[in-house]
């Protein structure tokens, strides 16, 4: 082997771990929700041929005679055998109207009946073997399952389905109010946090530690603050405001959840702000004090345009948070006209049982966020400071 | 070498599992520690009872449903789980679940001891898929104390919806702040529609919530929120019902006796104070029945030995044991004549006239529908939305929800 081709094998053999569990984890699964988007798949469908039955059971169950019961014949059952209704509700398999058809016309009932009454069929045999046995022609048709592609009809749906609207309209809504007010705050956070206070490291702490919180337990302490004799309503109390029951109406829960998305990932990008500040050269700031300027002068002026690549990194990053947003949306937003994208594609998925529809609807957020972000790097061009 | 002689031991015991007998497992969502030890001692006098099968508990807490799902579609479930009725047509419409009707057949397995209205429940299409385990059915839960110190007759067995009504006007000028507790859940609005002699669905499986005596029972649950009669358990700073009448915010509640323990154990003193009686009546008398089976996982290896045990966990032998443990009602009526607890007469008699939760639809998926009716119900609460909207809404898009996948 040549040196060369043996050091990047080498190279590929390091890189491999990473390189499968991208392989596995992240691409095979994109490219198949993209095929299961044009289908009709169904995961409870998937192992339907694969069950094993005992067919001499399942005839029995059928005809209404066991094999050993005297002055039976293939002719006199042959009247009673009605195979779709065999198929169907004996044997227990749900068929397409092809796979129907095929049953019908090639099913070999004069086999099948004799084996019956020779009792061969005593053993249990899977479905597909079955099928393959006992099927003259087509039983490649009941080897594997394979979803009905149904062209464009999940995005069709999508279209016309009131709920996915509201539930983008709410991711809309969610990342329009949370990424400009969260971006805001953790530059602010991160201003403060430079300037040379004391316990300055213990703020920047306080600020960092929402982030590396469990979202799970977040949401049940603000699950607690929300309710209607929660923490929130009494402090509210105090100036007179009528208590209100924030996660249980539809008209406030959404806000009550963006607060505290805020201030969960308001400390977290705070770090990235810092790392930005560091990067400013502080004779920049001399000068600016030299000529007169003040705090707001030199915040507004020098420090917020040079962030710029930090800004637009932050805007970004949240952004694609806030339109995936999840977790916080399971945990407490109970009305469905408060559900996110994110949110509905799950329900769609795991429990309603509509895996092909939910993945369409996972394509189209894509193509969206994808796009949004595509806008969002048009609008501030990046360097253009330096 | 104390570790390596726990190892040793511990792969013996496997060979021996592995080698010597059938491992048959059972699923299900984790109970109280009570259930936990009640089905624990089930499992076990079946293993101690024969030496061929070895049962073994396998509780899965968090979304039972969704985790089952997913390892049946690997075809990695366990051999004999939790069915609620509630979910029992899509698994069983999916031939998911294995036909009982022939080892019931072959070993004179009675079935009749059940409650007609469990074993239809489990039923899909004339075909048996599982046994009930227990079953619940709702009753009304009140504070005595509240009832007397606002001079209010208790609720009893006559009551109609409309006397009902009237004692919570008379408890609310009584001083009552929140006389009753409910939620905006299909499942307690369902008893209504049919005590009123109203229909959820019709004969075609569409929905039949503009029937005027759905709409009635609909304007009814609805209204009792909207005028100040009852309150979410949530606005009176509890989760779930069971706590919301526990803490003595309100003085009814219409729960099952999963609140009995609940109350006798963190509320002793509200439960000091409870009786229950049967919900009012209105053309008929009504109850939801929840109920959960023990069902076999079609793609076993061992079908034989899992329907041993299948039988054991829901004969009079294994579920007497069940009962006697944790309390529940039992989904066999010998064994209901034996509980004499004066507590759970109530439950019982739901037996005889409740429905089982669940709604038949086309694809045997109710999940979507009940999640977009809650959600109106709870816009009615708000009155975000009025009576007529909310109708031709379910109406209009109902058959959405549960169409063929």
């Amino acid at each position: 082997m040549k040196e060369k081709t043996r050091e990047s094998l080498y190279g590929y053999l390091f890189a491999s771990p990473i390189i499968l569990s991208i392989l596995i984890f992240t691409i095979i699964p994109v490219f198949t929700a993209l095929y299961y988007s044009f289908t009709n798949y169904s995961p409870l469908d998937a192992r339907k041929y694969e069950f094993s039955f005992n067919p001499q059971d399942a005839l029995s169950m059928h005809l209404g005679f066991f094999p050993d019961e005297q002055g039976l014949t293939v002719e006199g059952l042959a009247e009673w055998i009605d195979v779709e209704l065999f198929m169907d509700l004996d044997v227990g398999v749900n068929l397409d109207e092809e796979q129907v058809a095929l049953v019908k016309q090639h099913l070999d009932v004069n086999r099948l009946l004799q084996d019956f009454l020779d009792g061969k069929l005593a053993t249990e045999m899977p479905l597909k073997e079955f099928m393959g046995t006992y099927l003259t022609q087509g039983s490649e048709k009941f080897q594997r399952y394979v979803p009905k592609w149904v062209w464009l009809d999940n995005f069709n749906k999508m279209l016309h389905d009131e709920y996915f609207w509201i539930s983008l309209k709410n991711a809309f809504f969610f990342s329009i109010v949370v990424v400009p007010v969260q971006t805001l705050i953790a530059v602010l956070l991160a201003v403060v946090a430079n300037t040379p206070i004391r316990g300055k490291g213990f703020f920047k702490a306080i600020f960092f530690l929402p982030s590396i919180t469990s979202s799970a337990a977040i949401s049940m302490i603000f699950m607690l603050i929300y309710t209607k004799p929660g923490i929130l309503n009494r402090l509210l109390g105090i100036v007179g405001i009528v208590p209100v029951d924030w996660l249980e109406n539809p008209a406030t829960a959404l806000p009550a959840v963006m607060i505290m998305n805020i201030w969960t990932t308001a400390g977290y990008f705070m770090v990235t702000f810092l790392a930005g500040l560091q990067s400013i050269p502080t004779s920049i700031y001399e000068a600016a004090e030299i000529d007169g300027a003040g705090f707001n002068r030199k915040f507004w002026q020098i420090t917020l345009p040079l962030l710029r690549p930090q800004v637009l990194f932050v805007s970004i990053m949240g952004f694609i948070g806030c339109m995936q947003v999840f977790d916080q949306i399971y945990f407490l937003i109970k009305n469905i006209r408060n559900m996110t994208t994110s949110f509905y594609i799950y329900q769609n998925a795991f429990q309603y049982g509509r895996m092909g529809y939910a993945s369409a609807i996972a394509m189209a957020l894509f193509v969206v966020i994808l796009a949004i972000t595509m806008i969002q790097r048009k609008l501030v061009p990046d360097e253009a400071y330096f | 070498m104390k570790k390596v002689l726990t190892f040793v031991l511990l792969a013996c015991v496997l060979v021996a599992l592995s080698f010597g007998a059938t491992t048959i497992t059972v699923s299900g969502w984790p109970g109280n520690p009570t259930e936990e030890a009640g089905i624990k001692a089930v499992i076990d006098a079946f293993n101690a009872s024969q030496d061929q099968i070895v049962a073994v508990w396998e509780p899965v807490p968090g979304d039972f449903r969704q985790m089952l799902i997913t390892r049946l579609s690997a075809g990695t479930g366990p051999d004999i789980f939790y069915v609620d009725v509630n979910w029992f047509d899509e698994v069983a419409g999916k031939n998911l679940l294995l036909g009982l009707d022939m080892y019931i057949r072959r070993d004179g397995y009675d079935v009749e001891d059940f409650y007609a209205s469990l074993i239809d429940g489990f039923s899909y299409r004339d075909r048996v898929y599982g046994f009930p385990k227990d079953f619940s059915t709702l009753a009304l839960f009140y504070n005595k104390e509240m009832f007397d110190k606002a001079g209010v007759a208790y609720p009893n067995h006559e009551d109609s919806w409309n006397d009902f009504r009237v004692k919570l006007e008379e408890l609310k000028a009584a001083g009552i702040e929140t006389p009753l507790v409910i939620v905006p859940d299909v499942n307690r609005f369902l008893p209504l529609v049919y005590s009123f002699g109203g229909q959820f669905v019709d004969e075609n499986l569409d929905s039949a919530i503009d029937d005027p005596k759905t709409v009635k029972a609909l304007d009814y649950y609805v209204s009792l929120v909207q005028d100040g009669l009852a309150q979410e358990p949530a606005s009176v700073g509890a989760t779930w019902i069971g706590e919301a009448f526990g803490k003595g915010e309100v003085a009814l509640a219409m729960s099952g006796p999963w609140s009995v323990g609940y109350l006798r154990d963190s509320f002793p003193q509200t439960w000091e104070k409870t009786a229950i009686a049967e919900l009012p009546h209105g053309e008929k008398r009504s109850t939801m029945i929840y109920t959960v089976c023990y069902a076999i996982n079609r793609g076993t290896p061992n079908k034989d030995a899992a329907w041993e045990v299948l039988k054991y966990l829901t004969g009079v032998e294994g579920q007497g044991l069940w009962a006697e443990k944790t309390g529940i009602l039992a989904s066999r009526q010998s064994l209901a004549v034996l509980d004499t607890d004066p507590t759970k007469t109530a439950f019982y008699l739901g037996a005889e006239y409740g429905s089982a939760w669940k709604v038949e639809t086309p694809s045997g998926i109710f999940s979507e529908a009940n999640t977009q009716i809650n959600s109106v119900l709870k816009d009615l609460f708000y009155e975000e939305t009025t009576l007529d909207e909310a109708v031709q809404f379910i109406k209009a898009n109902y058959a959405s929800w549960v169409e063929e996948r």
